[in-house]
């Protein structure tokens, strides 16, 4: 059921790759579904690449596909065994391949307390680089919907590192991100 | 220290093709500037300072791009090929 691609358009899936693994880690939390989760994608993407109007934003499409089929899947799983809280922060702490700074690590940790929503529009609009527009039109909701789910992820992960609002004066940099809460 | 800021634009310049597609959705100026307007914009209505908006956002690019950088695995790459085979039949 496969087709003829363009070059362009099969170098631009190639390109996009890196992407959809990040953006589905974020949603799910673990690598091996993430890798799942984007193989799942370009099979979709590919049966219907017939909708896709080359010379149209690729990225937001193939984002919308690995969320849509990530959301769909969740539900399907949700039915069947209920998810117990705090899951996934538990799979991404413990991930093992994850290491490094401990700001950063710290980060991670908080990040994936966010609410899935407010994760999801920070990563989209924060990380991924789409407008607020792209990202709404992703997540099927309203732009200011967007809009304030970013701010609330950004108040909220501020809230949650112990950074203070109105805290100026220091440098980006040694703002310490100690772990309270 | 975390510093990713410069690279997430020099990897979508590698990138054949995808650049001219992420520009419909801005009328006028680049998408960047687009985006910088909006963030300053939703600067306003967080209440936090710049300082930790940037510093939240390096940190949320540095999660993103970690992953985003890493070789993708090969059975993905491969999936690409099988598709484009079984299309030639």
């Amino acid at each position: 059921m496969g087709r003829k691609v363009s070059a362009s358009l099969r170098d631009a899936l190639v390109a996009e790759m890196g992407n959809l693994r990040a953006f589905g880690v974020s949603l799910c939390g673990d690598k091996e579904r993430a890798d799942d989760l984007v193989q799942e994608t370009l099979f979709k993407a590919w049966n219907h690449l017939d909708s896709f109007k080359e010379g149209t934003n690729l990225k937001a499409w193939l984002f919308t596909i690995l969320r849509n089929t990530y959301f769909s899947e969740r539900r399907k799983r949700k039915r069947e065994v209920e998810d117990a809280d705090g899951s996934y922060a538990a799979r991404l702490s413990t991930h093992p391949e994850q290491h490094g700074h401990m700001e950063m690590q710290d980060f991670r940790a908080v990040l994936v307390r966010l609410p899935d929503d407010q994760r999801e529009a920070l990563v989209l609009v924060g990380a991924a680089g789409f407008s607020y527009e792209e990202a709404a039109e992703i997540c099927g909701c309203a732009v200011g919907t967007i809009k304030s789910r970013v701010n609330r992820a950004r108040n909220r992960l501020a809230d949650m590192l112990g950074l203070a609002e109105g805290e100026t004066g220091q440098s980006g940099d040694d703002l310490g991100l100690t772990k309270s809460a | 220290m975390v510093v990713v800021s410069g690279n997430k634009k020099d990897r979508r310049r590698k990138m054949p093709g995808v650049k001219e597609k992420m520009n419909h959705s801005t009328e006028s100026g680049t998408p960047a500037d687009a985006r910088i307007a909006a963030e300053l914009g939703a600067e306003l209505e967080t209440g936090l300072s710049p300082n930790l908006q940037a510093h939240i956002g390096r940190h949320v690019r540095a999660v993103f791009d970690e992953v985003a950088r890493e070789p993708v695995p090969d059975h993905l790459l491969r999936l690409l090929n099988d598709l484009e085979r079984s299309g030639d039949k």
